[in-house]
C-alpha cells in the first residue's frame, strides 16, 4: 500500500465516522428546529390576514 | 430475518402518519404558488429536512451500496464532489439567490424573462425528458431492496391468480405517495419529508452501526484491500436463461482516480455544480424557501449530508461483498444492485428490521413525492401555461397540477416495469440527469451573469447539451456491451456542446443582429 493509498484509507475513515456523527446530530437538532418551524408555518399559513399569493 | 409482529407494526405506524400528516395540509392550499412553493414560508431546518429527504430514496441507496460494493469506499467519491459543490453554492449564492430573488416557480420561468417564451417552453421539455426518465427506475430499484430485505419471494398465487409481489408492492406505496402530494402539495411533501427525514435518519444510523459492529472496521479495511489486491471474483446472477453471469471484482477501496478513472471524476464534479444550481427538485427548495439568505443556510447545513448519503450506503455495499465473498458466493440470484439489501436481511435483527424497512421506505415515499410534484409544476408552469389562450381559474390549475401528478404516477409504474438498465445504476441517472443539467446549467449561468447571452445561443445550449446522453441511451441500449459509451463522454460532451452552443450560437444571433435578450439580473417579480 502506497502512502496516497494510506491517506485516502485515513481520508474515508474520517468520512464514514463523521458522517455518522452528524446523521445522528441533525437527527436531533433538526427534529427540534424543524418541528417548530412547522408549528409556526402551519400558523402562517392560517392567518386570516394572510393576502391571497399570486396565482400563476 | 424474518419479519416480526413488530416490524409489521412499526411500518404500518409509520405509514399511517405519513398519510394523515400529508392529508391535513390540504386545508392550507389556496393557490398553485402554495401548492408548488409551499407559499414561500419554508424555514431553515424544515428546509434542511427536506431537502435531505426529497435527495435520499431507496434508488439513492441502492446505487450508492452499488457503487460500494464495486469501488469500496472510493465509490463514495461523488458524495464528497456533492458536499463540496453544495458547500461552494451556500457560501458563494452562486445562481441560487438570483434565482431566488427572480420570485419564479420553476427554473424555465426565468428563462422567458430573458430569453423569451420559446426559451422557456423548450427549457421546460428536456427538463420534464431528462427529469422522469431518471426518475423512471426509482420504482424498479425500490422494490428490488423491499424485496431482498424482507425475503419476499418474487410471486404468490391466491386463488389461482398469479401476483408479483414487487410491482404490487410499489404501486401501493405510490398511491399512498399520490394521494397526499396531489392533494396537499408542497405543503404535504414538507411536513413528510420532516417525518421521513427522522425514521430515515434513524434507520441510516442504525444500520451502518449494526454493519460496523457486524464486520469490524479493521477487518472492513484490510478486508476490501484484500479482495481487490486478490482480485476476488464474485459471479452474478444471469440476466438471462443459459447465459453465463457476469464476475465483478472491487477496484481500488480508496483511491477514486484509480478505482473510477480521472475523466470520470472530473465529470462528476462538474455535475454536482450542475446539479446544486439546477436540478428541478433541489431547487425547488430553494424557491420555497423565506428568502435567499435562508436558502444559502439550508445549502450550507445540508451540504455534509451529501457525504453519508454515498458513503454510508456505500460502506453496506461493501461489507456485503467481504459477507458473500466468504459465504460461497451470490448465488443464482443476486447481483452488485441486490447483494446489499440481501445481506442486510442476514446482520439486521427481528425488531431493528422493522425500523430500517420504515427508514427506506421513508427514503423513497420522500423522494417520489418531491420528484412528482416538481415535475407535474413543470409540466403545468412551463409547457402547458404559456400555451394557454387565457389563464385558468385558481381551481382549474390546482386541478391540471394534481392530475398531471396522477399521471406521471401512472407512467412510472409503466415504464419501471419494463425499462432495463443498461449498466450501472448512477451512470444511468446521471447521464439520463444530465440531459437537461448540462444545458440549463449553461442557460442559467448565461442568463443570470452573462449580458451577451440571447435566445439563439439559449436554443442551441438546450439542443446541443441533450445530444450527448441522448445518444448514450440510445445507443448502449442497441449495442453490444463492449461497444457502448462510457458515461463520463457521454456526460463531458454534453457539458462542452451545452457551453458551446451558448457562446457560438450568441455571438452568431449578434452578428446577424438577431436573437432576444431580455435584462440581466433584474428578475424581480
Amino acid at each position: 500500500m502506497t502512502l496516497l493509498d494510506t491517506l485516502f484509507q485515513w481520508f474515508w475513515t474520517a468520512m464514514i465516522f463523521g458522517s455518522i456523527a452528524w446523521y445522528a446530530v441533525l437527527l436531533l437538532y433538526v427534529g427540534y428546529h424543524g418541528g417548530r418551524e412547522i408549528l409556526q408555518m402551519t400558523k402562517d399559513l392560517s392567518e386570516p390576514s394572510r393576502k391571497e399569493p399570486g396565482d400563476r | 430475518m424474518p419479519l416480526a409482529p413488530i416490524d409489521w407494526l412499526i411500518i404500518a405506524v409509520y405509514l399511517t402518519g405519513c398519510i394523515i400528516a400529508g392529508v391535513w395540509m390540504k386545508r392550507y392550499v389556496r393557490s398553485v404558488e402554495d401548492f408548488a412553493v409551499a407559499g414561500r414560508e419554508m424555514d431553515i431546518n424544515l428546509g434542511v429536512a427536506s431537502l435531505a429527504a426529497t435527495e435520499l430514496g431507496i434508488v439513492t441507496v441502492m446505487y450508492t451500496a452499488q457503487a460500494g460494493f464495486e469501488h469500496g469506499p472510493a465509490g463514495a467519491i461523488p458524495g464528497v464532489l456533492g458536499f463540496l459543490a453544495m458547500l461552494l453554492v451556500g457560501l458563494t449564492g452562486f445562481v441560487i439567490v438570483p434565482l431566488r430573488n427572480a420570485g419564479v416557480i420553476t427554473i424555465p420561468e426565468l428563462f422567458e424573462k430573458r430569453f423569451g417564451t420559446r426559451v422557456r417552453w423548450l427549457a421546460g421539455l428536456v427538463v420534464i425528458l431528462g427529469g422522469v426518465l431518471n426518475m423512471g427506475i426509482f420504482l424498479r430499484l425500490g422494490g428490488d431492496f423491499l424485496v431482498h430485505v424482507t425475503g419476499l419471494p418474487a410471486t404468490y398465487t391466491i386463488g389461482g391468480v398469479e401476483v408479483r409481489c414487487l410491482e404490487l408492492m410499489m404501486t401501493g406505496l405510490l398511491c399512498i405517495v399520490l394521494v397526499y402530494t396531489a392533494l396537499g402539495g408542497m405543503l404535504s411533501v414538507l411536513i413528510t419529508d420532516y417525518l421521513q427525514f427522522l425514521v430515515m435518519g434513524l434507520g441510516l444510523v442504525i444500520t451502518s452501526v449494526l454493519v460496523l459492529w457486524n464486520t469490524g472496521w479493521t477487518e472492513f479495511i484490510s478486508g476490501v484491500w484484500n479482495a481487490f489486491e486478490s482480485g476476488t471474483e464474485l459471479v452474478q446472477a444471469s440476466p438471462a436463461a443459459g447465459e453465463p453471469g457476469k464476475a465483478v471484482t472491487m477496484k481500488h477501496p480508496f483511491n477514486p482516480f484509480e478505482s473510477h478513472g480521472v475523466w470520470w471524476v472530473v465529470w462528476q464534479a462538474m455535475l454536482w455544480v450542475a446539479v446544486m444550481t439546477t436540478w428541478q427538485t433541489t431547487i425547488a427548495r430553494v424557491l420555497s424557501a423565506k428568502d435567499a439568505t435562508t436558502a444559502k443556510k439550508v445549502y450550507r447545513r445540508t451540504s455534509f449530508y451529501f457525504v453519508g448519503r454515498f458513503a454510508l450506503p456505500g460502506l453496506w455495499g461493501a461489507a456485503a461483498f467481504l459477507y458473500f465473498a466468504s459465504h460461497g458466493g451470490l448465488g443464482s440470484e443476486l447481483d452488485s444492485l441486490t447483494a446489499m439489501p440481501a445481506y442486510l436481511r442476514h446482520v439486521v435483527p427481528t425488531g431493528l428490521i422493522g425500523i430500517v424497512l420504515a427508514a427506506m421506505l421513508a427514503a423513497e415515499m420522500s423522494t417520489d413525492s418531491g420528484y412528482l410534484l416538481t415535475w407535474a409544476t413543470v409540466i403545468y408552469n412551463d409547457l402547458i401555461s404559456p400555451c394557454l389562450p387565457r389563464p385558468l381559474s385558481s381551481k382549474g390549475k390546482l386541478l391540471t397540477v394534481r392530475l398531471l401528478v396522477v399521471a406521471i404516477g401512472i407512467f412510472l409504474v409503466i415504464y419501471g416495469l419494463w425499462y432495463e438498465l443498461p449498466g450501472s445504476a448512477w451512470d444511468y441517472l446521471a447521464v439520463t440527469g444530465n440531459i437537461y443539467l448540462a444545458s440549463l446549467f449553461a442557460l442559467l449561468v448565461g442568463a443570470l451573469y452573462w449580458r451577451a447571452a440571447n435566445s439563439w445561443g439559449a436554443l442551441a445550449a438546450i439542443v446541443l447539451g441533450a445530444v450527448g446522453p441522448i445518444t448514450f441511451l440510445v445507443v448502449n441500449a442497441v449495442v453490444p456491451k463492449e461497444s457502448q459509451i462510457p458515461a463520463e463522454w457521454a456526460g463531458l460532451a454534453a457539458f462542452i456542446m451545452a457551453f458551446g452552443g451558448l457562446v457560438i450560437g450568441s455571438y452568431l444571433a449578434r452578428a446577424l443582429g438577431r436573437g432576444y435578450s431580455g435584462p440581466v439580473g433584474k428578475h424581480k417579480a
